[in-house]
């Protein structure tokens, strides 16, 4: 078999959503030489990219996407061994999402957060009606790369642009990249405010954080 | 030169378009809708039609004699007196005051009352001054008034309510307790839309407007659908309206059904065929605007999509047309060109009964 | 605000301005179609179906059924007894008036 085609099979088990089939998948792939970091990118990873797609699409549902996930922790889990010590566990990134102060709404941002985490990045989610300087004092915690921040109404969208301000005014505007989303957000409005990105959906979160931050 | 046509971006930016980039980015956005949902594209006809509305050269348009429909509102009355996050324009006035203005002065066909924190479980602890309002509003008015509010599922899960957040409990791995939740609250939202009911309609409410169902997934139209079932029972005259929070319906759950269908992934077309099952009168359906997009892409998709919910349904179908949603622009202030131009395709290309 | 009165002065039949009230009416009681309402609602106001979104027809013919018109005439029927005049043509019972009636001494 020719490893697109092995790249094929691993990602259509992680479709499957069956950590069993993921794991015979692996083990093949491992026994025919592939090497352990292309067997997760190019087979997992891009099967959990697919997961996302169809999850957007309506084909899968948000159990899918958790039962996928963890099939692939499995996955990884199994070629830890076989890779550099932390490499095989390693995140694409480290995230810090939010939904800003005074707006309780979580829903949408929590899917971002369960789609970035099941991609491969370790996410904080801080929650709801999160005060702004949180945002800031828990990326400095977890040393994030990125700061999550999603808005449902017009009138808490402002404190996305709040939470930049305040980077730039205590130095780390420069170090961390900020992504803004919600429904009245727009890539005018993340121009506008000086975000790195806007993202209309959880789909395209997960593709606008691995091009920021890959 | 090729001429150039004065449109807007889904987020109400303008933009120029040649007729060419029109007719591309309406094949474009009906294509996506047809490709999602599994329904017919837009004929060439009808984008042709489409693009005409678009490039009329005036900023607003109308549909021809005879096709008028009537048009009904999700948060009504809050628009006057309201705040900006209700879309409001700080009015200081009752809410009589502003349903009679809907009704007198600004031709409404039917008309909402709803509460300023537009949600069905805040309505409990102040039902007696909804059932108060809704009493001296209906001595004085005569379209239709119905009680509104959005299901808003969320509600119900901590810190707010009772119920573990299936967020949390998702990204935990702990798939079944986070259905459980939803299950839960589920059953408590459909027992308190009911009971608010009750009281609305002992006050005189023409019937119920579920606003945004779906809004936090499967589980929210579930419990949406059993308390229109039930309504319906109690009330077989009551007037009820169900409209949608999306095009697609979100699989939080993913098992949940309604009469023996899967209700997470469900579209449009799919949609209203349970609301008019469980017994709704008129179905909302929605489609989100995209706000990277230009508005013939935003349009085409949204009357693809609500042409075959408006095919498939029963029942009457109000194509929900507010800020960024049915090919509107995504914007607080929602540009009349863009507005007036979807309200028109909506009717003559979409074929709806009502806005 | 613009919002809403851009739909309604794009489609709406602009309520008790002419007939979109009625017609919503049909729909919403009986779940009836926007063809098959209009069709209900012309019949019983011996109207075209074109005629019910045409002020021209509708303000006088309001005034006579006393269903409510949109500028305040003194002595004319409004709210309650405009909608209990509403029942009787359109063969409908409207809650607000079975509430009315209910609360009224015999």
């Amino acid at each position: 078999m020719s490893n697109e085609e092995m790249f094929k099979e691993l990602s259509d088990a992680i479709v499957s959503c069956k950590k069993d089939a993921v794991i015979a998948t692996v083990e093949k792939a491992r026994d025919e030489g592939i090497p352990p970091a292309e067997i997760i990118e190019k087979g997992l990873a891009a099967g959990m990219n697919e997961v996302g797609v169809l999850f957007e699409r309506g084909k899968l549902f948000l159990p899918h996407v958790m039962m996928a996930a963890g099939a692939m922790e499995a996955g990884v889990a199994l070629l830890e061994k076989d890779m550099p010590k932390d490499a095989a566990s390693k995140k694409l990134g480290i995230i810090v999402n939010g939904t800003v102060e005074g707006d309780v709404h979580d829903i949408g941002k929590s899917i971002v957060s369960t789609m970035l985490q099941s991609s491969g990045f370790e996410v904080h989610d801080i929650g709801r009606d999160v005060p702004l300087q949180d945002f800031i004092d828990k990326a400095k915690e977890t040393s994030a790369n990125m700061i999550g921040m999603s808005a449902l109404m017009t009138t808490t969208l402002p404190g996305q642009k709040d939470v930049i301000e305040m980077l730039k005014e205590q130095g780390m505007r420069d170090d961390i990249k900020v992504m803004v989303g919600g429904a009245p957000a727009t890539e005018a409005w993340a121009n506008k405010i000086g975000a790195d990105c806007y993202a209309e959906n959880a789909s395209e979160a997960v593709a606008k954080a691995k091009e920021l931050l890959l | 030169m090729t001429t150039e046509y004065a449109l807007r971006m889904g987020d109400g930016k303008r933009v120029f378009l040649t007729k060419e980039q029109i007719m591309a980015d309406l094949q474009e956005g009906s294509a996506d809708a047809a490709d999602l949902a599994d329904v017919p594209a837009l004929s060439g006809d009808e984008l042709e039609r489409i693009a005409e509305i678009m490039m009329t050269p005036s900023r607003m348009v109308g549909v021809e004699p005879g096709k008028e429909v009537p048009v009904t509102h999700d948060i009504g009355t809050i628009r006057i007196d309201g705040d900006q996050g209700n879309s409001g324009v700080g009015i200081p006035s009752s809410r009589l005051i502003g349903s009679m203005m809907h009704e007198r002065a600004f031709g409404a066909d039917t008309m909402e009352l709803g509460h300023i924190d537009y949600s069905f479980k805040p309505v409990k602890p102040v039902i007696a001054q909804e059932m108060q309002t809704m009493e001296v509003c209906q001595q004085n008015m005569i379209v239709p008034l119905l009680y509104g509010a959005m299901p808003n599922m969320g509600l119900y899960y901590t810190p707010d309510g009772p119920f573990e957040n299936p967020g949390d409990l998702m990204k935990a791995f702990k798939i079944r307790e986070a259905q459980e939740s939803m299950e839960h609250a589920a059953g408590h939202l459909t027992r308190d839309t009911v009971w608010i009911m009750q009281r609305l309609m002992a006050s005189g409410a023409d019937g119920v407007n579920f606003d945004t169902v779906g809004a936090a997934g499967d589980g929210d139209m579930y419990a949406s659908l059993h308390a229109v079932e039930s309504l319906r029972k109690q009330y077989p005259d009551m007037y009820i309206e169900v409209g949608m929070a999306g095009e697609l319906l979100l699989g939080m759950h993913g098992e949940l059904e309604y009469d023996g269908t899967v209700l997470a992934g469900l579209w449009p077309h799919q949609q209203v065929k349970l609301a008019a099952k469980a017994g709704a009168n008129v179905f909302g359906p929605v489609v989100n605007t995209n706000t990277s997009k230009t508005s013939p892409w935003n349009l085409a998709r949204a009357v693809t999509f609500v042409k075959a919910a408006v095919e498939a349904s029963p029942i009457p179908c109000h194509v929900n047309m507010g800020m960024g949603v049915g090919g509107i622009p995504m914007f607080e202030t929602p540009t009349i060109d863009a507005v007036s131009r979807a309200s028109k395709a909506m009717v003559e290309i979409a074929g709806v009964d009502g806005i | 605000m613009g919002m809403p009165i851009s739909h309604i002065m794009t489609s709406g039949m602009s309520g008790i301005r002419a007939a979109g009230d009625l017609v919503a009416r049909m729909e919403l009681a009986k779940s009836m179609r926007v063809g098959d309402a209009k069709d209900y609602v012309a019949k019983k106001l011996g109207v075209s179906t074109l005629d019910l979104s045409d002020e021209y027809v509708m303000r006088e013919l309001r005034e006579d059924l006393g269903i409510g018109v949109i500028t305040s005439v003194a002595g004319a029927p409004k709210g309650i007894a405009a909608k209990m005049n509403i029942e009787k043509l359109l063969d409908i019972k409207i809650n607000s008036c079975e509430k009315f009636r209910s609360q009224v001494s015999k």
